[in-house]
């Protein structure tokens, strides 16, 4: 009889969560099949508005622009490159520390996490960023892309209360047989982490895929570290937003028209969307199945 | 044991790293290519003499400058074909690079605070914080030397630009006409109405508001669709960000004062004005206020983005608005080509209101609009500084400037026996295609350039102005109108009056460059701030009295006096210039 | 390595032998605090413009100091009052929401049984965090104008007699900018909490099965405590960002009519301090949001651990 009633239970339970996902996915993938839809429509006619999920008229015009741009090889080489290089180096950086923080022992375990805690709510400002990374000699390289962000709090925190979760009993055992903390880390702790290792390497490679600003900044006049992003957002920079002078937009509507119509924004997001999306389903093995934890148990 | 794999974690850091190093390496050679032959054509080109001498720089003697705007901009490619030709006429090669989602003061104060300037920079409205820095290379010399940058502007014109150390730092490149005026477009702002309703109503003349808003009613009570059933809108506004001049200043237009953007100059008495609190702007708001509880004007105005406004205009419903030519037509006008909505008389034409019947108005001026606050420049980065001012009188040069705008001969237009330039329809087609445009043409668009007549007096300086190239694009219905009207050009149908205006025009160039640190550039921000919340608020207001006066006591808790005051000194500082 | 020792005793005395013991742990510290002191601290000397009528040509050395002159212009201006306030409101309704959200939409995906179908939806879950924010508001634009589908829909469902313009109302904007957020973010935001889920032994929903527990049992008592310690870390630090309200959002769905609600205190930099060539006032802003969060946080972090919960610190 108990038995029974929990299963009605479940089964009101297990409809209303499928209604639930799929209206959530309706209306998650709308946004996403809606700019699909107008990045193969013809971009005056897209001016004109009212494209919901086909276009109305079709061309692959608006994706020739967005890969025919110069330069958009040598961004999608350094982009890739950061990526990887990036996603590696931050990952690596963001669990050895996090490994740190999370040894029940170590000494300064609280100072050490709040240092980096405090960095996630100041800034110093872009001018003396900028400043710090010229005299650094990061301006100009292509480290810029991928030093400073090696250690992020968030990330870092983020490992940390997944580290802190896996019992003090593997760490004990192993130091028992003589392991080090290096050889905890890399042998012990590291395999266990995959799920969570998975999350951060997926946050920072859409960090470093999607950057643009920090080529922009640093790396402006040269085009030889250019990113993916940069050389799109330099094609769909128009004369809308940033300027708030008529005068300015004036002279400047007069000369080059330089508005970019809506397709192509469409067709930049479509391009830069899909290879990480990619990705996506090679990370996902590791949060979807859920994990055993081995070794020992408390 | 940990020592080993302390080595190993460090060994294997290395080598990522020595493998990226090698990367940027790589990277870094093929990119420089260009910037290492520039050192040793710079004694080559000192000596060069004129464009027209007809000299052809070899590869190795060209060279290579960067430019930043501080405005957006489509980026061209390397070995751009007009590019090339213009580097190997004049021995230079210039690298554009564009505003991107920055503003320009945050582009140019980490410019500035990096200490490395690009060759040419044009600032925008942060032209003075370079000026401050020490980053420019006086113009003075140059200007006396080269006789195309001298010939830009008269020599009270050059006064402008004199900054408080007595030097010139830049020249605004725009706005400037050599010769005939061959203005056709009229590119601010007006009340602009489609000539289909024009047609309607059997080309009535049009003087006032009231006339233009009884026009706009009776055609939409008789038309309340078009053809299609889409029903006309009779009349919107766009109120978006700072966008919203199109609501904000037809308060001095209609006073039959010009576009000082800020300020009304009262000429007889040298005094400015606050358009914003006169009785003609009042009467202006009443008047669209009272449109608003018709139903003639577009319920969403006050909440419409400017893709839905352009989105809007491009259906052809809207009947009217008052906007500046540039932030609609390119776009719009396209649109209707496609559309074949021209054809059916959705093409806008201007018209002069004024808030009582004959009266004069400025809503066009003729002559030079001339932008003090800001220009190119060449920075104290800058290696080769001599080479730099000679490309900028190249620029000027006829032969450059006809590859700059129309390009080449044969190939982008053709020369008739009379020796005018026309385009053929492919080649009209070919130079709207932003991929052409890329590979192919190299305006150098923040570079000094002419508009009007040609030195060769025949032709426009650039196609857009060429009478044979805007008649070629016009519609039926609009050959109609302006026939009707009399009109050649926009400019005819507007018909402002052919008045000079003062040494101080325009006003709004100082007020742009304000800044917080005055009591009056305080009062400028918060009335853009204050006029932008309420001037919807009025329209739409179901007390139109009560909602005037409480925006204007609002209005005046701000100090609007702090900002004339200054305004006031800098008509004087202006006025006396001019003398 | 011998400088670290003189910081105040945590629950391990500090000896030689345990120094000694730690120092793979200790080298590496000292690394990432070289490290975060050059990328993250030395930036902060910048706060200096704050105090000063900072331009550009005098640097940082020579610039005018004006002592707290920013921070008082900010406080006795009546629109940054007001910009605080929207910022604090979206803040904390946006946090709260996607905050919300993220969990409920994890917990209820790790429910679903089909492997394909949960798959599937968390892909599509996480791609509007793709797409720019101008593209979002356009389409939210759309949807919320008088001839959009939700007028449409509210109007055949007899709700609403005549079109709402919801842009124009100003009790609207909120829950829309924390709508939009939900709607960008929540799958995205859920994968951290997809990954905790991955942690919890798959032993105790066996165990709890054979006990007749239903779902709901099993979610309240195994997965959310599983993922409690997620839960509060994201919590605490998202304490610390509710001035963080953002500015894209607001700048792009505001309009003139509903200033006074959607302006926050980024927009507000933007007008005053970018645009004018005021870096100063802009530090300035970023200094009082920057102590806010951080006295937020520390008040959180307290109550935590008063809690015996997790903590940041």
């Amino acid at each position: 009889m108990k038995k029974k009633k929990s299963s009605i239970a479940d089964k009101i339970f297990v409809a209303c969560n499928t209604l639930f996902m799929i209206a959530f996915v309706v209306i998650t993938l709308y946004p996403v099949l809606n700019t699909l839809a107008i990045s193969f429509n013809d971009g005056i006619d897209a001016v004109r508005g009212g494209i919901y999920l086909v276009p109305r008229k079709f061309t692959l015009e608006n994706y020739q622009t967005v890969l025919g741009k110069q330069n958009m090889m040598t961004g999608a080489y350094i982009t890739l490159l950061r990526t990887i290089i990036g996603t590696v180096f931050a990952l690596v950086s963001n669990a050895l520390l996090a490994f740190i923080v999370s040894r029940k022992r170590f000494l300064f375990k609280s100072q050490l996490s709040l240092f980096w805690v405090i960095t996630m709510y100041v800034n110093g400002g872009m001018i003396p960023v900028f400043l710090l990374y010229r005299n650094l000699h990061l301006t100009g390289t292509f480290w810029v892309y991928v030093v400073p962000g090696a250690v992020s709090a968030f990330n870092m925190l983020v490992l940390r209360t997944y580290m802190q979760g896996l019992p003090d009993s593997l760490e004990e055992s192993a130091q028992l047989d003589g392991a080090g903390y290096w050889t905890v880390f890399s042998k012990i702790i590291s395999p266990l982490c995959k799920p969570v290792y998975a999350t951060v390497a997926l946050f920072v490679a859409v960090y470093q895929w999607n950057s643009w600003f920090d080529a922009m900044l640093y790396n402006r006049m040269k085009s030889e570290y250019t990113t993916l992003q940069y050389e799109l957002m330099k094609l769909l920079s128009s004369v809308m937003q940033q300027s708030g002078s008529a005068a300015n937009a004036a002279a400047a509507g007069a000369t080059a028209s330089a508005v970019t119509p809506v397709s192509v924004r469409a067709a930049a997001t479509i391009a830069t969307m899909l290879p990480i999306i990619c990705l996506y389903p090679f990370l996902q093995r590791y949060f979807v199945a859920g994990l055993t934890i081995g070794g020992v148990k408390e | 044991m940990k020592l080993k794999k302390l080595t190993a974690l460090l060994l294997s850091t290395v080598m990522t790293a020595s493998l990226l190093i090698g990367c940027g390496g790589n990277a870094s050679e093929t990119g420089s290519e260009a910037a290492a032959s520039s050192e040793t054509s710079a004694e080559a080109s000192a000596e060069a003499g004129d464009v027209s001498e007809k000299t052809e720089y070899a590869e190795d003697e060209i060279i290579d400058f960067t430019m930043f705007t501080a405005m957006p901009g489509a980026e061209i490619n390397d070995g751009n074909e007009i590019q090339e030709i213009i580097a190997k006429k004049t021995g230079v090669r210039v690298k554009e690079t564009w505003l991107t989602g920055q503003t320009d003061a945050e582009a140019i104060g980490t410019i500035i605070a990096g200490g490395e300037y690009p060759d040419f920079i044009n600032g925008g409205d942060s032209m003075m914080p370079l000026y401050d820095a020490g980053a420019l290379v006086a113009w003075d010399e140059y200007i006396e030397k080269y006789p195309n940058i001298k010939e830009m502007y008269s020599d009270a014109e050059w006064e402008n630009f004199r900054q408080d150390d007595g030097h010139i730092y830049w020249a605004n490149v725009f706005q400037n006409k050599y010769g005939e005026d061959k203005t056709t477009t009229h590119n601010d702002e007006a009340f602009w109405i489609q000539v289909r309703v024009l047609e309607w109503a059997g080309y009535p003349q049009i003087e006032t508001l009231d006339d233009y808003f009884k026009v706009l009613e009776d055609y939409a009570a008789a038309n309340p669709t078009m053809e299609d059933g889409t029903p006309n809108i009779p009349y919107t506004i766009l109120c978006e960000d700072w966008r919203y001049f199109c609501i904000e200043n037809a308060g001095q237009f209609l006073d039959g004062y010009p576009n000082d953007g800020s300020v009304i100059v009262d000429v007889d008495n040298m005094k400015v004005v606050d358009y914003n609190t006169t009785e003609t702007t009042k009467r202006y708001f009443t008047k669209l206020n009272e449109e608003y509880q018709k139903g003639m004007i577009d319920p969403e105005f006050a909440t419409q983005t400017y893709d839905e406004y352009i989105a809007k205009l491009s259906t052809g419903a809207v009947l009217g608005m008052c906007d500046q030519w540039w932030d609609f037509a390119y776009t719009v006008n396209d649109v209707f080509v496609q559309q074949g909505l021209d054809e059916k008389g959705c093409n806008y034409v201007p018209l002069g209101l004024t808030i009582d019947a004959g009266m004069d108005q400025m809503w066009h001026t003729y002559g030079d609009t001339l932008n003090a606050s800001n220009g190119i420049a060449v920075t104290t980065s800058c290696e080769d500084v001599e080479a730099a001012f000679k490309f900028l009188n190249d620029c000027l040069d006829q032969e450059i400037h006809d590859l700059r705008f129309w390009g080449v001969e044969g190939v982008d237009y053709e020369v008739d026996e009379n020796g005018l330039y026309y385009r053929t329809e492919e080649q009209r087609v070919k130079a709207a295609d932003t991929e052409y445009q890329a590979s192919h043409l190299c305006t150098y668009s923040y570079f000094p350039q002419w508009l009007g007549t040609s030195k060769d007096g025949i032709n426009a300086m650039t196609p857009t102005e060429q009478p044979s190239e805007f008649q070629a694009n016009m519609a039926e219905p609009l050959v109609n109108c302006f026939k009707a009207y009399g009109a050649d050009t926009y400019v005819d149908m507007i018909g402002s009056v052919v008045k000079e205006t003062g040494p101080w025009f325009p006003m709004y160039s100082y007020s742009n460059n304000m800044t917080t640190e005055t009591p009056g550039g305080v009062a400028w921000t918060k009335m853009g701030e204050v006029k932008h919340e309420w001037l919807p608020k009025v329209v739409m207001a179901s007390d139109f009295e009560s909602t005037w006066s409480e925006y204007m006591s609002v209005y005046e808790s701000i100090n609007p006096q702090d900002f004339l005051a200054e305004m006031q000194t800098e008509l004087e500082r202006r006025a006396s210039l001019g003398q | 390595m011998a400088r670290n020792t003189k910081t105040n005793a945590p629950a391990v005395k500090i000896t030689w032998k345990e120094v000694k013991r730690q120092k793979f742990l200790l080298f590496w510290a000292a690394v990432f605090v070289i490290y975060g002191v050059i990328f993250y601290y030395l930036p902060l000397g910048g706060w200096i413009m704050a105090f000063q009528n900072y331009k550009p040509k005098d640097g940082f050395l020579h610039s005018k100091f004006v002592g707290f002159d920013k921070f008082i212009f900010l406080f006795q201006d009546d629109t940054f009052l007001k910009v605080l306030r929207n910022t604090l409101g979206m803040g904390i309704l946006n946090l709260v929401s996607t905050f919300i959200m993220a969990i409920v939409f994890a917990i209820l995906l790790n429910e679903v049984r089909s492997k394909i179908g949960k798959k599937a939806v968390q892909t599509i879950s996480y791609l509007p965090h793709f797409l720019s924010w101008i593209i979002v508001t356009g389409i939210l634009h759309d949807a919320l104008s008088t001839s959009g589908i939700v007028n449409e829909v509210l109007m055949k469902l007899n709700i609403i007699d005549k079109e709402v313009n919801f842009f124009a109302h100003p009790g609207f904007f909120w829950p829309i900018v924390a709508f939009a957020n939900c709607w960008k973010e929540t799958g995205w935001n859920a994968i951290i909490y997809l990954a905790a889920i991955t942690s919890i032994d798959p032993c105790l929903y066996e165990a709890a099965s054979i006990d007749g527990a239903g779902r709901w049992a099993k979610i309240r008592y195994i997965t959310l405590p599983g993922i409690k310690p997620t839960i509060m870390i994201l919590l605490l630090m998202n304490v610390g960002n509710v001035l963080n309200a953002g500015f894209e959002v607001q700048y792009l769905l505001g309009n003139g009519l509903i200033k006074s609600v959607s302006d926050t205190i980024d927009i507000y930099v933007l007008t005053w301090g970018i645009s004018q060539n005021d870096y100063s006032l802009g530090t300035a802003a970023g200094i009082f949001k920057s102590v806010v969060s951080i006295i937020l946080i520390v008040i959180a972090n307290y109550m935590a651990k008063r809690a015996g919960e997790e903590r940041l610190f």
